[in-house]
């Protein structure tokens, strides 16, 4: 007993020894680890795995797989093929749509060490080779090159049958550059590549990947180098400076020929100074002090006149060559009579332009024709009497015509329409009580004015005594050639009369509109107007003074034309009759 | 008279011919949409299925129990194992066309109630990403309607052969479970099973689709 119990510590002891001796210690291999099972073409794969530390020993490795639904446990059949630490299954020992569970297990001198186990089907797995065969060249479409890359299927991939089904992808670089171009080229086995450098080398690669599986390793690079298409690019320029050298030759000259036109076009010339009276040479030459003293007209800021609305006169400047062209000649001579004023100091560069207007042109040619008419209205008068106006009425015409347009002179009886137009007629009728002729052309003016309806100048009709409006006709002509006039009744209104009225007013209210689309428009009547008398129509040779307008309450149509309504004029039943109603109508 | 009354008779039988005449060249005309056509469209469609059951897999998987891998069921308990399908390639270029889209057709009805089951249980299921997963089941309900559409016409158009279907009903019930990890194993089983399945009709579809090809080489 004793003999036993010494051989066995001996035995420890030596157990004990033995590994200190050798200094390193065995253990059990590390455990293993599948790294990946990969299927090129859906019929064969092979797995990969990690060894683990080997424990000293040599160790070997096994690897064990079980199909899904038996319970038989499969060894490898086939470590060598792809490689160390790996196994492959051929076709026989392929199965797809089958879960393998597959273990690794490390032996060594101590024991065995199991690895996790991987479940895998082998359609998910598929990860096919490079696509072969790659060849890329350089082609030509229409003067510019491009590539054409074309390559196979990995040869083990089969395509035709339909079993695997791969799409491709490609990309090219520079040589030197580090940015790859990427093209999805989808099932094509060809692709374009376009917009290359001109003697660039280029790198292309291509690989594929099946409809549901892992992108293959990419192809061996295939270099390729685009020619140098450097003078075709110098021959577009050439041609394209050539074309502008042309284009703006033909440009200069363009401008060159319109040189004076152009200059006017761009830099319009100054107007230069145009004062009355002023020396321009003084601006170039003279002083200051001169210039300002030339500036200063001595009757300017007028200080004589009481009124500064004078100062806003336009004077009606009527030239009555003869009476009786005056009389028969009226269309004729109101044009000369009206226009010749004019043309004696028309000047361009002065403001008179608002004042120029046709309508109040013709208003005042009006004025001038019914003061014509007024007069010889007036039969009852004697004819001297007539001739007397007449010529009291030439000589302040004449007058007119000599008048100084800058420095209105105050001087009575001038006929004045602008402030008829903006003032009150009180200094109508107080200016001419000095002269009793005057008085007589102011009454005439002021019958003259009632011809204009009160309702288009409304500022100025409040006036007592201007009540009257009236049209007058032609009666007869006499066989001294004197053309006899008449009022025409309010309610018969004559066409040119109101023309004329309606010329003179820019706005009158539509009443309304008849079943023949003629729009009747109403005379707007002053309510201020204190002196009022009913209005009866009157005789064809009323008397000349009294006369009224129609009472405030009642509006009388002027139904006068014919045009048809124009709907668009309209507004708040107001109507632009200067649009409305163009001359002549008749 | 006679002869106007016989002359009008037959104008009208003329014309009634040349209009029966026109409709069976149209119907025929309609009826000559190529099958290359048709099956490469269904095959389009169960890519797309297949596309998606992966990533709803995927995106089960990454919050799943793990101790729930242990204890998946094995894929032989899909309910769809019982179908006879090709195992490699050889085999499955061996089956005929009908057979191949009756297979195909066999499987894809026998998904739309377990589809129901797996869209009702998506709505609670407790998952991080549930509302995409059960907007993706939606989308697999969709294409799974319009490919079955699809494979009638198709069927109907490859003779009697390709008519014949296996049923294969599904007895999981529907419920997937009580507890929340009974009912992410279940979820994720069915949807390893549909996984499984649409790789298998896709693949058929394709096959198809290249043999009905031989007009068009560079397609397959």
């Amino acid at each position: 007993m004793m003999k036993k119990f010494r051989e066995v510590i001996l035995l420890l002891l030596l157990l004990s020894f033995v590994p200190h001796a050798e200094g390193t210690r065995y253990s059990l291999p590390g455990k293993p680890a599948l790294t990946r099972c990969r299927s090129p073409e859906k019929e064969t794969f092979t797995c990969w795995w990690e060894p683990g530390s080997d424990g000293g020993l040599p160790t070997t490795y096994a690897l064990y797989y079980r199909k899904e639904n038996s319970e038989t446990v499969y060894e490898c059949p086939d470590y060598h093929t792809a490689g160390k630490n790996s196994c492959f299954f051929n076709k026989n020992d392929t199965s797809i749509w089958v879960n393998y569970n597959i273990t690794v297990v490390a032996s060594n001198a101590l024991g065995s060490t199991f690895s996790d186990p991987v479940d895998i089907d082998v359609v998910y797995i598929v990860k096919p080779n490079p696509p072969e065969k790659v060849a890329v060249t350089v082609m030509e479409d229409k003067g510019w090159p491009f590539l054409r890359v074309s390559w196979e299927p990995p040869h083990k991939a089969d395509t035709r049958s339909g079993w695997i089904t791969l799409i491709y992808e490609l990309r090219v670089k520079l040589e030197g550059e580090n940015e790859w171009e990427m093209h999805l080229a989808g099932q094509q086995k060809m692709f374009n590549i376009f917009s290359l450098r001109s003697g660039g080398r280029y790198l292309v690669q291509v690989r594929c990947k099946p409809d549901h599986g892992f992108w293959s390793e990419w192809s061996s690079a295939s270099h390729i180098k685009v020619p140098d298409y450097f003078h075709r690019e110098r021959s577009v320029w050439i041609l394209i400076t050539v074309f502008f050298a042309f284009i703006f030759l033909i440009v200069s000259w363009c401008i060159h020929i319109n040189s004076h036109s152009l200059k006017h076009c761009i830099l319009p010339p100054v107007p230069g100074p145009k004062i009355r009276g002023f020396d321009k040479q003084l601006l170039k030459n003279g002083k200051s002090e001169d210039i300002f003293s030339a500036l200063v007209v001595s009757d300017f800021p007028p200080t004589s006149s009481s009124n500064y609305e004078d100062l806003l006169v336009e004077y009606l400047e009527v030239y009555i060559p003869e009476e009786q062209e005056l009389i028969l000649e009226e269309s004729k001579d109101l044009h000369d009579g009206c226009l010749k004023p004019k043309g004696s100091t028309f000047d361009s560069d002065s403001g008179r332009g608002s004042c120029d207007s046709h309508t109040l042109l013709m208003d005042k040619c009006g004025e001038a024709k019914d003061d014509g008419r007024q007069t010889d209205q007036d039969g009852s008068q004697t004819g001297s009497e007539a001739q007397r106006q007449q010529a009291a009425w030439e000589q302040e015409a004449l007058t007119y015509a000599h008048e100084d347009m800058i420095s209105p002179d105050m001087s009575s009886g001038r006929v004045k329409t602008w402030p008829s137009v903006f003032s009150p007629l009180p200094q109508y009728s107080l200016s001419p009580l000095s002269q009793p002729s005057s008085l007589e052309t102011a009454k005439q003016h002021c019958l003259s004015d009632s011809l204009f309806p009160p309702s288009s100048l409304s500022s100025y009709l409040t006036q007592p005594g201007q009540s009257t409006k009236e049209y007058v006709e032609v009666h007869t002509v006499n066989e001294e050639d004197m053309v006899l006039l008449h009022p025409v009744p309010v309610g018969h209104s004559h066409g040119k009369g109101c023309l004329q009225t309606h010329q003179g007013e820019d706005y009158s209210k539509v009443n309304g509109v008849d079943k023949n689309n003629v729009l009747l428009l109403q005379r707007e009547v002053m309510e201020e107007q204190v002196d009022m008398c009913p209005c009866e129509n009157k005789d064809a040779n009323g008397a000349t003074e009294s006369y009224c307008t129609s009472s405030a309450q009642k509006s009388i149509p002027c139904i006068h034309t014919a045009l048809p309504v124009q709907e668009e004029k309209a507004v708040n039943g107001y109507v632009d009759t200067a649009t409305m109603f163009p001359l002549p109508i008749h | 008279s006679l002869v106007f009354i016989k002359t009008t008779q037959s104008k009208l039988f003329l014309n009634q011919l040349i209009s029966l005449l026109f409709m069976l060249y149209m119907v025929a005309a309609c009826k000559a949409v190529p099958i290359s056509d048709l099956l490469d469209r269904a095959s389009q469609r169960s890519d797309r299925l297949h596309s998606l059951s992966t990533m709803l897999t995927r995106e089960l998987d990454s919050h799943f129990p793990p101790i729930g891998r242990m204890i998946m069921p094995r894929p032989a308990m899909c309910h769809t194992s019982s179908l006879q399908t090709p195992n490699d390639k050889e085999q499955a270029l061996q089956v005929s066309e009908s057979d191949l889209l009756s297979l195909a057709r066999s499987l894809l009805r026998a998904w739309v109630d377990p589809l129901l089951v797996l869209s009702s249980s998506a709505n609670t299921l407790p998952h991080p990403a549930q509302n995409s997963i059960s907007n993706k089941i939606q989308e697999l309900q969709e294409h799974s309607k319009n490919l079955g559409d699809g494979l009638n016409i198709l069927s109907g158009k490859m003779g009697p052969a390709a008519q014949t279907m296996s049923l294969l009903p599904y007895r999981g019930g529907n419920d997937l479970g009580q507890d929340k990890i009974s009912k992410l194993i279940n979820f994720q089983f069915l949807l390893s099973c549909f996984r499984r399945d649409s790789h298998k009709i896709d693949s058929f579809l394709k096959v198809l689709r290249c043999r009905a090809a031989k007009m068009q080489p560079e397609m397959c």
